[in-house]
């Protein structure tokens, strides 16, 4: 993945009313030599009973393919993490220092009840490129009784969207990394193995992860900028590049989405939310948006199918994402896993699970899901055919079936 | 209104279950449900401002009364049949009319008949400006807009072609406004009570009219009577306004090669 | 009254007496009677227009055209085209003539703009080899589908009415009457061969040419000529002409000699009169009434086929786009300033207006500031002359581009400005029968398909250099290209980065 530099001043810069009066290394790209695309790993297990796995088998995983990372960012996002919390929001924040915390904490107040905060143990690592930032969490529910809230006409969702998008877009030196129920996100600048240790992903357990790894080109840290990216329960770990990066924002944006990292791979994220939670569409319709066949292929379709494809295309043509890409993507309530490769397959992805049928595995690479379940049954998916597992129900479509079962 | 058993009644003052009036798009849907089901008499009730009403309709058998205030274009593109208004139209009315005949038992709004090529439209008061803007004929055959009362500025504007009767019914002045026939270059305006030539447009010119305008004028007026039960005063004399020239812009332009 | 000096004549044609064989086709060949056979000799007299049709046809190469060199004095300031034009209306005292596109030295920003290609971050892609797609639609999208209360996608609901084209190009609408019969229907064939639109221009729709209607696009302009319910039923979108690039706010005049048994026919008028289009549409005296004339489409054609709007690009465009937008529109055209005509007054095609860069650059940012681009089609034309020129008009934003000057070079139009005078030599923009049927229509058919094909495929090169598979991820894609003109406060406003300036 790539990142963007805005368009205009209206980011950041003394000119820009609400733009970062200073540098941050948390959410800025710095000047010269930023980040730009590169190889990537990805990774992702779950366990669909819902029992807890550690976070070093995620560890574990992505560490195998640290070949495809340069130490310029790694993340993980473990959900089922706060079974005594699991009907609030958790927010996690970036902090730069203890001033951006409590212009922060002003801003949550206003919008959200505090339930329980609490700071996010952290361990700099030797190799690793001071400073680092204070990294706190919040467990809040939204002041949906007020009169404040009702005047906004949006749903809770949105609200929570709302409030996420105006705090990294406003408060300086502060950014909000995840914000969903029962889960969170912990990423930074760095190699996987540093950033690991870093947040000490071993004593976290979740009935799922997904994690990154990154490799862009010659750039300083952002801590920001790296994956998984995420907005409620949704994350989502990214590999490639989005060549009609200008056309997804397009869309995003006028959903009132704000792209203020800049990087490609922030869209996907935001048209999952756009397109499954706001429109209601089936993840197998939202990934043929995204990942759609070509005509000539949607001609051979059952004459259903076939009218349902054309609208896809014609309705999403800006949801399109055009370019090599392959995608983990996570999200609560069931918590479920969906892994996605480009209509070309340009980039890779792997599925596995254990011989008991209870594990599921995704990754970049084989090895990262061998070096965890050496009896690991592999398969692919297909070109622009989204896996589905989901804690509960299992392995509801394996990316090999046709496009749209259940949709119409 | 009709008694045949085969009339169609439509209320479009219906509400829907939020109360707001039947919309044009549900009423012209039924017309035209209505009319595919071989019945063509259909009487409207209630109609407040519905817009459209029976555009690119017209079986030669088609009869739609309407009942109240229609919305503007009536009868857009009208091919055929009879649209018959108890009460006034209003604005656009007879829109790029292709054929038929629209009867207003009251007063028609701005741009009546805007670029007609065929059909009758008799409109029993008055009408707005720019009534019948470049009307046009076809294959020898032109529309006819009838206006009983008086019209604004601006009639015939652009004129092709066809015949525009302003017959100036109870007035004590000339029925029409000014710029009469601005560009007109083709067709006849016929006025009843007569105009002054600084009432004319650009291009268009006074004139007595011959035998043949003589016929047209009592054709149209006994259609008037027929339709609306009147009786006009033949003795007011009648005057025509006709194109000074086919071409009146001819001289506009240079074609020099620069 | 004309108090006539001479103009001096512009062009000279040179005929090379040892090489001439005295066949005189030349002589036959020019249709503005600048040739006579005189004493055994094929000779020069006034009025040539430089169209080439005997430079062309000369079966030894015998003529060569040349400007005329005795021009005037050099003046930088008063140039011979200033001085011509003074003098042609201190003859007539007429508003000066002219057709084609703009012929004055506005800033060519395509030429100022360069394309990007895929190299180590994401892979270039051979459309020999590999599918590269340029299909496109055309009309209003629902901007998202609809789910019923079970989670399933409701078809019915879902669906507008669309145009499927095989290309993101449309042909121009260009009357009958404004060309020839046979040009009118070289060009209509070429578009149902290739699967594209074509517009039907205001002079309503031949019934020869009915058999085309799946590919047309009919226009509605403020004359209404030739417009009956079949004709907005039968063709598969309607295009409301509000304005056209080459003289926004001008109306159409077609001069009654044009007006023969054909037209007349087709445009439902009398056979020698002439043809106005009102410069507004008398329907039409603000947005509101816009509306009215969007829904009178709809509601006359049932809600079949997409209604559009096409405008001229001016400088407020923008706004009124987005306006033209919630007034219902389902397709919007903008037309540049640079965009071609058959007639009209020099003033006009040369002062007013706005590039079709900028302009449709300011609508797709305007549309999508306002969340209405994926509401929408947006066309855009005014001289797109060459692929280059429409890859790059859709990377600042056009769903589909109108072509209409460089399919008329494709039948042979050499471009010599002459339309509005009826006589083209080369069968084109003529209603004089001998020279109309000069026109082969099968050839100039197949030529202009050639042309397209051409693009198409230069299309899908550029598409897969980029890394780009399909048409839709480059509208409105302007991190593909960057600037490399003298102006960077036009690469402001077209939101197009410098060349030199990265990602990053």
């Amino acid at each position: 993945m790539y990142e963007y530099e805005p368009r205009t001043a209206s980011l950041r810069g003394p000119e820009a009313p609400h733009g970062f009066s200073e540098r941050s290394y948390l959410v800025d790209i710095p000047d010269r030599h930023k980040p730009r695309h590169g190889s990537c790993g990805i990774a992702g297990c779950m366990n669909i009973d819902g029992s807890l796995i550690s976070g070093s088998r995620i560890e574990k995983m992505i560490t195998t393919m640290s070949e495809r990372e340069n130490g310029l960012g790694s993340g993980f996002v473990a959900y089922g993490l706060f079974p005594d919390f699991a009907d609030e929001y958790c927010m996690q924040f970036l902090f730069e220092n203890e001033e951006s915390q409590a212009l922060t904490e002003e801003t949550l107040s206003e919008w959200v009840y505090m339930i329980k905060d609490e700071k996010v143990p952290t361990f700099p690592q030797s190799g690793m490129s001071p400073p680092f930032p204070l990294v706190w969490r919040y467990f809040v529910r939204p002041k949906t009784g007020t009169e404040a809230y009702v005047r906004t006409g949006l749903s809770e969702e949105d609200y929570m969207v709302r409030l996420v998008m105006s705090v990294n877009d406003s408060v300086p030196g502060s950014y909000c990394v995840s914000s969903g129920k029962d889960m969170a996100v912990f990423k930074g600048s760095g190699y996987a193995r540093e950033i690991a240790k870093f947040y000490d992903i071993s004593r976290y357990k979740g009935c799922m992860w997904l994690s990154h790894s990154r490799f862009p080109t010659n750039s300083p840290g952002w801590w920001a900028g790296s994956h998984p990216i995420s907005i409620l329960d949704w994350s989502v770990c990214h590999n490639g590049e989005i060549t009609s990066y200008g056309v997804n924002r397009k869309l995003v944006e006028m959903a009132g989405y704000k792209c203020n990292l800049l990087t490609d791979s922030e869209v996907v994220t935001y048209l999952w939310d756009l397109m499954v939670r706001r429109h209601r569409l089936p993840v197998t319709a939202a990934a043929f948006a995204m990942a759609p066949w070509y005509y000539r292929d949607i001609e051979r379709l059952p004459e259903d199918e076939r009218r349902l494809a054309n609208q896809l295309r014609i309705t999403y043509k800006e949801a399109f994402l055009n370019g090599p890409f392959s995608i983990l993507v996570g999200r609560s309530d069931p918590v479920t896993m969906i892994a996605l490769a480009d209509r070309k397959k340009l980039r890779p992805l792997v599925m596995g699970e254990s011989d008991d049928g209870n594990s599921v595995y995704a990754a970049s690479e084989e090895c990262a899901i061998k070096s965890v379940q050496y009896d690991a049954r592999i398969w692919a998916t297909r070109a622009g055919n989204p896996a589905v597992v989901k804690v509960g129900e299992g392995i509801v479509r394996r990316g090999t079936e046709s496009p749209f079962l259940g949709a119409i | 209104m009709s008694d045949d058993n085969s009339t169609v009644v439509i209320d479009a003052g219906e509400r829907d279950r939020l109360g707001h009036p039947l919309d044009y798009r549900e009423l012209n849907r039924r017309i035209r449900k209505t009319l595919s089901e071989g019945q063509e008499r259909i009487v409207l009730m209630n109609v407040m401002g519905q817009r459209y009403i029976a555009s690119a309709t017209g079986g030669t058998r088609m009869r739609i009364e309407i009942h109240g205030t229609p919305g503007n274009d009536l009868g857009a593109f009208l091919n055929g049949g009879t649209l018959e208004v108890f009460g006034n139209a209003q604005d656009v009315t007879a829109n790029t009319m292709n054929g038929g005949r629209i009867v207003v038992h009251g007063n028609s709004g701005d741009i009546t008949g805007l670029a007609a090529r065929g059909g009758t439209l008799l409109v029993k008061g008055n009408s707005g400006y720019r009534v019948g803007i470049h009307i046009k004929e076809f294959e020898g055959v032109g529309p006819s807009l009838v206006i009983g009362g008086f019209v604004n500025d601006y009639v015939g504007e652009y004129m092709a072609g066809g015949t525009i009767f302003v017959m100036g019914l109870g007035c004590t002045s000339s029925p029409v406004g000014l710029n009469v026939g601005a560009g007109m270059h083709g067709g006849r305006i016929l006025v009843r009570g007569g105009l002054d030539e600084h009432q004319l447009g650009p291009g268009a010119c006074l004139a007595e009219l011959d035998e043949k305008d003589a016929a047209v004028v009592e054709g149209l007026m006994s259609q008037y009577e027929a339709a609306f039960a009147a009786t006009i005063d033949r003795s007011v004399p009648v005057l025509k306004v006709m194109p000074l020239d086919s071409r009146p812009f001819r001289g506009h332009y240079d074609s020099t090669t620069i | 009254m004309r108090t006539d000096i001479k103009v001096p004549e512009k062009y000279l044609p040179i005929i090379d007496q040892e090489a001439c064989i005295r066949c005189k086709r030349c002589i036959k060949s020019c249709s503005y009677g600048a040739l006579e056979f005189k004493d055994d000799k094929v000779r020069v007299k006034d009025g040539c227009v430089s169209c080439l049709r005997c430079v062309i046809d000369c079966p030894t190469s015998a003529i060569t055209v040349v400007e005329r060199p005795s021009s005037y004095a050099p003046h930088a300031v008063f140039s011979p085209e200033i001085r011509r034009s003074i003098m042609a209306q201190a003859n007539s005292g007429g508003v000066l003539l002219s057709s084609c596109g703009a012929n004055a030295e506005y800033m060519d920003i395509f030429n100022d703009i360069l394309l990007d290609a895929a190299q180590v971050t994401n892979p270039s892609i051979d459309p020999l080899r590999e599918p590269v797609e340029t299909k496109t639609y055309l009309g209003r999208r629902p901007g998202k589908v609809v789910v019923d209360d079970d989670g399933r996608i409701d078809l019915d609901a879902s669906e507008t009415p669309i145009v499927v084209m095989d290309m993101p190009i449309m042909i121009g609408h260009i009357s009958l009457g404004s060309i020839s019969y046979n040009a009118q229907a070289a060009l209509f064939r070429a578009a149902s061969e290739l699967n594209i639109l074509a517009g039907t221009g205001e002079g309503g729709l031949h019934n020869d040419f009915y058999c085309h209607s799946k590919n047309l696009c009919a226009e509605v302009a403020s004359g209404r000529f030739g417009v009956t319910s079949h004709y907005l039923k039968e063709v598969s979108c309607v295009d409301i002409k509000i304005g056209q690039g080459a003289k926004p706010g001008h109306g159409g005049h077609l001069p009654g000699e044009k007006v023969q048994k054909l037209i007349s026919e087709t445009r439902m008028i009398p056979l020698g009169t002439d043809a106005l289009s009102p410069y507004p549409h008398h329907d039409i005296y603000s947005i509101e009434d816009l509306q009215q004339l969007i829904s009178v489409l709809k509601e006359s054609t049932e809600y079949s086929v997409p209604v559009g709007v096409k405008i001229a690009a001016v400088h407020n465009v923008g706004a009124i786009a987005s306006g033209i937008v919630r007034a219902g529109a389902d397709f919007l055209t903008i037309d540049g300033l640079r965009g071609g005509t058959g007639s009209a007054p020099r003033v006009i095609r040369d002062h007013a207006g706005m590039p079709i860069e900028i302009a449709v650059s300011a609508v797709d940012q305007r549309l999508q500031e306002e969340g209405l681009r994926d509401k929408v089609t947006l066309c855009a034309s005014g001289s797109i002359r060459t692929a280059a020129d429409m890859i790059k008009c859709i990377a600042l934003g056009a769903d589909v581009v109108g072509v209409c000057t460089s399919a008329m070079i494709a039948m042979g139009c050499t471009v010599c400005q002459q339309c509005h005078r009826g006589a083209c030599s080369w069968g084109i923009a003529t209603q004089v029968p001998e020279l109309a049927a000069r026109l082969d229509t099968e050839v100039a058919a197949q030529r202009v398909i050639n042309m397209f094909h051409a693009w198409n495929e230069e299309l899908k090169e550029i598409m897969g250099a980029m890394g780009i598979d399909s048409v839709e991820s480059l509208v409105g894609n302007r991190d593909r290209l960057r600037y490399i003109g003298p102006n960077p406060r036009i690469a402001e406003i077209l939101d197009v980065k410098h060349s030199g300036e990265g990602w990053g």
